[in-house]
């Protein structure tokens, strides 16, 4: 079927993002992007929870300094799956538009789809979940986070439900 | 709309070609871009044998052993490993929109387990859940479940067996679950169980499970309207 192509082994996702960080040629956007969010990850990351936007299909957003969007589950989505056993993630450098099915988490014997929050290209994924998938149950917020993208047009951020919004949208879904 | 139950089409396909079903639930699943249309298809197929997202466990070597054996193969979009279905095999697929029962694929799931768990005890037949999702007899597998959820829009679904030849399933490791077996409703009663003898149980016990209300595709020509050809009709 036609999404197979994207769904390639993580190896080969992580073996073409590193030599992108490593080379020391002049400085393109994307190494200018990533740069930054290497340093800046571990000191920021209650400061930056409080930064997250919801779509509706239940993923969250957080925009990092340098423009990149990491994107994941969130709770409500993980309860409602059960335990993921497989995540088919992007390979690096896709380009998504808002919406664009990006891949699928297995669990109980069913494959969801995962939808593109924002209009962008695919920067980075998370090799973690080949061997642990269990992290997007047990930390969808921080250590389950699924991929970064680029941010093509950062009025698409803004549309986004905040999370006073997104508790809103869960409780009108349970009743 | 509180204490409205879902309205379910019942849709007979009789025995179908795998990709024809597939294409199927495409057509089907498309009728709920602008309201909820639920369905329930019920079919059997020749053959074949088909794998889940799960690409790595199944290299096209593989594939290609199982070919010889005279069935299709189809790698799907599904959740669930490798499994077998033909003839004898009641399979459903139920394309329903998540939205009007509950937005869960866990939930969802568990329902689909819960009905073929009362199908079985509908014919005195004691089946459980296990860790691994499907339904069992002991250590033997009477049902699969493999299901895609996109949208809150289901398709794929579950697959029973009534009197399906089990050799069949020697070649493979059913569902990647080593060391247990699979099982039937005639091998567990010893007799002779059809699919036709076992779809009224089903259609009960998915109605009740699923808390809907079930029509049936009235004409041959809605059929040929949506399948593109008639459908036939298991005797």
């Amino acid at each position: 079927m036609a999404a197979c192509g994207l769904f390639r082994s993580l190896s080969s996702s992580v073996a073409a993002v590193l030599p992108l960080l490593a080379r020391s040629a002049p400085l393109s956007p994307l190494r200018l992007a990533c740069k930054p969010y290497v340093r800046r990850t571990v000191a920021s990351c209650s400061r930056l929870s409080a930064a997250l936007k919801f779509t509706d299909k239940h993923e969250w957003i957080r925009v990092e300094d340098g423009g990149i969007g990491t994107v994941g589950i969130s709770n409500f989505a993980q309860e409602a799956l059960g335990d993921v056993v497989y995540c088919g993630l992007p390979e690096v450098g896709t380009q998504l538009a808002q919406q664009d099915e990006f891949g699928a988490l297995e669990s109980v014997k069913a494959a969801s789809e995962l939808y593109s929050p924002l209009t962008g290209e695919v920067v980075e994924v998370n090799t973690l979940l080949a061997d642990n998938p269990g992290l997007v149950n047990k930390s969808c917020y921080k250590d389950g986070w699924l991929m970064k993208m680029t941010i093509a047009n950062p009025a698409e951020v803004d549309a986004l439900m905040d999370e006073a919004a997104y508790e809103r949208y869960i409780r009108s879904i349970e009743d | 709309m509180q204490g409205v139950r879902p309205v379910v089409e019942v849709v007979r396909l009789g025995l179908v070609a795998y990709q024809e079903a597939l294409r199927l639930q495409q057509v089907y699943k498309k009728r709920h871009e602008s309201s909820p249309a639920h369905t329930l298809l019920l079919c059997q197929h020749p053959p074949v044998y088909t794998t889940g997202i799960r690409h790595k466990p199944y290299p096209a070597p593989l594939l290609d052993q199982l070919c010889l054996l005279g069935a299709d193969v189809h790698r799907t979009n599904r959740g669930g490993l490798i499994t077998f279905h033909g003839p004898g095999q009641l399979v459903c697929y139920p394309v329903l929109n998540l939205g009007s029962f509950k937005k869960s694929v866990r939930w969802y799931v568990c329902q689909l387990e819960k009905t073929i768990i009362s199908v079985c005890s509908r014919f005195g037949v004691e089946a459980s859940t296990s860790p691994h999702t499907g339904v069992w007899v002991d250590d033997n597998k009477i049902c699969a479940v493999g299901i895609h959820c996109g949208r809150y829009i289901t398709s794929h679904g579950l697959a029973l067996n009534c009197n399906t030849d089990m050799s069949w399933f020697s070649h493979i490791v059913p569902c990647g679950i080593e060391g247990k077996g699979v099982t039937s409703l005639s091998a567990e009663l010893q007799r002779d169980v059809s699919v036709e003898e076992t779809i009224p149980h089903l259609l009960e016990a998915f109605r009740d499970q699923f808390n809907c209300q079930l029509t049936h595709a009235q004409t041959e020509e809605e059929r040929t309207d949506l399948t593109g050809h008639g459908s036939q009709l298991v005797p």
